[in-house]
Formats: C-alpha cells, structure tokens, sequence
C-alpha cells in the first residue's frame, strides 16, 4: 500500500495558488481513521423550497434581469448510486459579473433584484434541481487581465467525500484559459453544464450537471431525513 | 484534482474547484466559532470542558490567508460522534454536533469548543476541511500536545514522527488553546487525501 495520495497542482495564474498549495503529497489515511474525517453537518432542515429558485429575492418579487435558467442533474457516488437529501448550496454573479458579496470591490452593477444565493436539497433519487441568472464573465486579476469564465459555484454537503465545485458553460470564449480549467485536463469536461431546452413558460433554457461524488466513505446522508 | 481511475467500472469524480474568494458568509448558518451554544439563551450546555482554540491559517510567506472557508468536525467530551447513524445513541450530547463552519476574514479564527473525547481507538482530534480561492480543499486532523493517547493514534502513526508536532495544538494556558496551520512551505502542515485513501 502507498502512504502518499495526490499531489495538488497550482493554478497557473490563479490568485493565492503559489502561496496556499500544498507542496508535500497528500497523506493517505489509515483505515482505522478514515470514518472521522466525514462530517455530518446536522441543522440543514426547514429550507425553504423558494431558495431554489434564485430568479427573485422572494416569492412575488420581480424576475432579476438577465437570461433566467434552469440546472437540473443527479448527485451520484462513484458506483452511480444517487446521494439523496444532500444539500447543495449554489451562489453566482449576476449576469454582469458582479457579486452580493461585500469583498467584490469589481465595481460592476449590483441587480437589486438578484441575491446570488440559494439551497436546495437532492431528492430521494439524487435529483436536484435550481434556477438561476446565467452569470456574467468577469474580470479576477486586472493585473494580468486574466478572466473567468462565467460560473455557477456549487457546494455539497452529503456525499462520501465533501465537495465544493463550479459548473461552467459550453463554449465560453473564456473557457480554455482559466487557470482552474487547466489543471482539471481534459476531465474539465465534466464540470461543463449540458444544455438543453426548457418548454416551459418563463425559463430561457437548462443545463445537466450530473455530480459525482468521490471518495470511499461512507455516505450517512443515503439515510432518510426524517 | 482529477485522479486516475483505477476501477474501470468506477465514474470519475466531478472536478473539485476552487471555493473562489466569495464564498457567502451567510450560507454559515452560525458563524460565531461557538460550538458550545447551539442554542443561543438555554441553560443547557454540551459536557465537557469547554476550551478555546486560537489559531491561524498562513501562506507560503508566513502571511495570513485571508477569505478561507474553515470546516470542524468532532466528537463529544465522550467520544461519540453525533451522525445519523448515532442520533439515538445513548452518549450523543444533545447539546452538541460537534460540526461548524467558519469563511475567516483575515485567516485568523477563535474556535470555542468542547475537548474532545477517545472515539475509536483515536486520540482525541478535530477534523479541519480549508477551502481557498486558488486552491481546492486540504484536510487534516488536529490533536492535543499534552495527550498521552497520542501515542497510539492510527493516523498520527501512520505519518512520519518529524511531521507529527505540526499537527498539535498547543495548551497556552487553562481551557486556552493554540495552532498554526500551514498551507505550504516550510513547516507545511501535514493534509490527508479522502478521495484515495
Ligand atoms: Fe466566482
């Protein structure tokens, strides 16, 4: 058995990359600890089912202003089995780029009308589903004029292993410089959301986002929530 | 980061990214570092001694890392872990989960607690997930300096005896705790890989 696991990369151009990763492999973990290192993060309860749709500050409120869309996909382990009742929290920028956030200095507009942040929970077969503005690009090193990509970021709390993501956008111009595109190879292409169309009413189009969780744990959110 | 998948029948696990620089503060349901008060103005509390953990996240130039997302996880002052697989287990501490999360301003934070107990043959410990901008997420166990379990522990056994000290939470004075983490470098603290191990 081999005592040292991944080896992080650094981002090419990405802020914070060169200074914060580590640079020694990762440890493997014994089989006597590995149960510990999963957290069960209880108090998810009483979400609100209109925190999915983050078109609008609250229901009645008016529709934020850009092109509205639907993501839709299944939470899976690495055997395909579905995680339900995981929480997932979703936040993005507008559709100007621009975050609610009170450290986004960027200067871009701030829709009065779009918070950026919502939870929603998978459902008894893994599905999930939220809606959203499609984010704008922006701008996160002027210094080096380097761009993102426009991204939606995804946190999941419920899997084998914890996992924090971005989906991103088929085609973006943007796409193949960033620095986290990079790093991720070809497999990038499993974070790009799959579009498909929305027949009903209001929503412009959706993306499929299917999230496979990794790891080896145990999965205590696969029990009922009760 | 990808790793190669050595099961064929296995699906490769979707990209870990970056948790980027805003992260929402307000996804943290209780963001007061205080795992001792689930309940804001009960008189009930967790057993146990309460403590207080100081500690910092530094970069590779020994400066704070600013905006990271903390993650803990413990059991309680018995030992037990409070999951749902143990929800109605007859040591669970109604009055602690033992889980919170914290996006530190600065990379300094104040964690209140309860020092945890001897849960499965493991010396007494709290797991730490870091998220960053720039880096996807890192994440270790921290133990207590002045504990003689140490000594037996799987996972401090399991790294080289040089790297255990990083590793260690220092007593400053009673119920006053100390730690420093480091993301790379010198010194660098020792991180664990979840995916593959
Ligand atoms: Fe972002």
């Amino acid at each position: 058995m081999t005592k040292y696991g991944r080896q992080l990369g650094i981002g090419p151009t990405d802020n914070t990359s060169n200074e914060r990763t580590p640079r020694n492999k990762l440890n493997l973990i014994p089989e006597a600890a590995r149960k510990s290192f999963v957290p069960y993060a209880p108090g998810i309860h009483g979400i609100n089912l209109a925190e999915a749709d983050m078109t609008r500050i609250a229901p009645g409120r008016p529709r934020a202003s850009g092109e509205a869309i639907k993501v839709s996909g299944k939470l899976m382990d690495e055997y395909g089995r579905p995680i339900k009742n995981a929480l997932i929290e979703i936040w993005n920028a507008n559709q100007h780029g621009g975050y609610t956030h009170d450290e986004d200095h960027s200067g871009l507009p701030i829709d009065q009308n779009f918070l950026g942040i919502g939870r929603t929970l998978s459902n008894s077969d893994g599905n999930y589903e939220f809606w959203t503005i499609k984010p704008g690009a922006y701008l996160a090193r002027p210094d080096i004029g380097r761009w993102r990509p426009p991204h939606i970021h995804v946190s999941i709390i419920g899997g084998s292993s914890r996992l924090i993501s971005q989906m991103y956008f088929p085609n973006d111009p943007h796409n193949d410089k960033d620095p986290m595109r990079i790093l991720m190879g070809d497999n990038f292409k499993a974070n790009i959301g799959k579009k498909y169309n929305v027949t009903a009413n209001d929503f412009d189009c959706g993306y499929n986002f299917d999230i496979i969780i990794g790891g080896k744990n145990p999965t205590f959110f696969e029990n009922d929530i009760t | 980061m990808t790793h190669s998948n050595k099961e064929i029948n296995r699906l490769t696990p979707t990209n870990e990214d970056t948790v980027g620089p805003y992260y929402p503060p307000s996804l943290c349901e209780n963001n007061s570092m205080d795992m001792t008060s689930i309940r804001s103005g009960i008189v009930f509390k967790p057993l146990g001694e309460k403590i207080t953990i100081k500690g910092c996240v530094k970069d590779i130039d020994g400066k704070l890392s600013n905006g990271c997302l903390l993650e803990f996880w413990q059991p309680n002052s018995q030992g037990v872990y409070y999951r749902a697989d143990t929800e109605s287990h007859e040591m669970v501490d109604p009055w602690f989960t033992g889980y919170t999360r914290h996006r530190t301003k600065d990379g300094n934070f104040s964690l209140t607690t309860i020092k945890p107990g001897t849960a499965d043959g493991r010396a007494p410990n709290i797991t730490v997930t870091i998220f960053s901008d720039g880096i996807m997420r890192v994440v270790t166990q921290l133990f207590f300096a002045d504990e003689k379990s140490n000594r037996d522990d799987p996972l401090l056994l399991s790294i080289p005896e040089e790297l255990r000290e990083r590793l260690m939470i220092n007593k400053i004075s009673d119920h006053k705790y100390e730690i420093e983490i480091i993301m790379a470098g010198k010194n660098e603290t020792p991180f664990f890989d979840d995916l593959l191990s």
